[in-house]
């Protein structure tokens, strides 16, 4: 008997279901890169105001801003595939799937794209 | 009807001669309205004999004919060129189970799970003298579960499964929910027990390639939702 193993099965990854699974998880690793990012920020808090400035403009630099709109665009992704995901579990999401993915898309594309302008624009609140 | 020319071609495996499957292809000609099962009829019957696959009832309900068909599992039987727009066929064995020969993939698992939740009545209560009723919203909320013929479409198009051999898997777990959700069955806390496990319910990552599988369109992946709301409620 011959075992074939799977790890990336092209045929099957035509269908919104499975994107929407890779994806959530890349954007969960994503997350958490960043997660690690920011406590590595933080920690400068400790070590004085000097080095915690030091930190903060090297984040100010373009570069940071670009990953920003990139971050801004994991969030919101991961946010609204699990509001997708509550929908599955728990309210019959199962049987309209694929309208609710690409609703969820729509709503995380648009908020996006304002707080991306948002974040180029140099606006804080 | 027009007579078609075919390329097609098929994931071959002979354990004897074979390390690895391997791709061989077939040209032939045949009807344009025949199913994919008359498609590997024809070569088996006039082109070459040693090709390995299972058929049966040709009626879409043995479930016999499962298999992969340009990137999606299928019966060959109730599939018809005319779903394709192409004249090729690219035909494998179910993915995610071991070849036993060509496109005939080992069952052996695949049934071991679905014994794993012990997919038969039981009762608790006494048994009623005549006929055991159930009210049709009771019958309502198991009928389309009930329909699954254990082709093993959806368990072997499972990419949890790929990752994990242990993991259930839908079928077995759609059986599960066929009799944790039937009125007259008082086996929910043992089934419950065996799915709410590390490799029963949870290895669900709502992924819906088994709905994009399953020949008969059951909404597997929301009676699984409705298993872990179950599986959740009990143990609280």
């Amino acid at each position: 008997m011959y075992k074939r193993t799977f790890i990336f099965d092209p045929g099957y990854y035509k269908f919104v279901g499975s994107w929407a699974w890779i994806l959530h998880r890349l954007s969960g690793l994503g997350l958490i890169f960043y997660l690690s990012l920011h406590i590595w920020v933080i920690n400068s808090l400790t070590m004085g105001e000097e080095s915690f400035t030091r930190v903060t403009t090297f984040l100010n630099s373009p570069v940071f801003k670009i990953l920003e709109v990139g971050l801004w665009g994991i969030i919101m992704f991961h946010a609204f595939n699990g509001v997708r995901i509550v929908f599955v579990d728990f309210f019959k999401g199962s049987l309209f799937h694929k309208k609710l993915f690409f609703a969820m898309i729509s709503i995380a594309f648009v908020l996006w794209a304002i707080g991306s302008y948002l974040l180029l624009s140099h606006i804080s609140w | 009807m027009a007579k078609v020319k075919l390329n097609v071609k098929v994931l071959r495996y002979n354990p004897d001669t074979d390390k690895k499957p391997y791709w061989k292809t077939y040209e032939l000609e045949t009807e344009d309205d025949v199913t994919i099962l008359d498609v590997l009829n024809e070569i088996h019957w006039n082109i070459d004999g040693t090709l390995a696959y299972r058929r049966s009832c040709r009626s879409a309900i043995c479930g016999s004919c499962a298999m992969k068909v340009n990137g999606r599992n299928v019966l060959a039987c109730e599939t018809g060129l005319h779903q394709f727009n192409s004249h090729k066929l690219k035909i494998e064995p179910l993915p995610g189970f071991k070849i036993i020969k060509d496109l005939v993939v080992d069952l052996d698992e695949f049934f071991a799970k679905l014994e794993r939740i012990l997919p038969y009545l039981i009762l608790k209560k006494p048994t009623p003298d005549k006929e055991f009723l159930q009210s049709p919203q009771d019958f309502d909320k198991i009928q389309e579960a009930a329909m699954c013929i254990l082709c093993g479409s959806c368990t072997s198009s499972c990419p949890s499964l790929w990752a994990n051999e242990d993991y259930l898997g839908p079928a077995a777990l759609l059986k599960a929910y066929r009799f944790i959700f039937d009125s007259r069955d008082d086996g929910t806390d043992e089934r419950l027990d065996i799915i709410n496990d590390r490799n029963g319910i949870w290895r669900c990552h709502t992924i819906f390639n088994c709905m994009e599988a399953c020949p008969k369109d059951i909404k597997i992946t929301e009676y699984l939702s409705r298993l872990k709301v179950k599986a959740t409620e009990n143990s609280i």
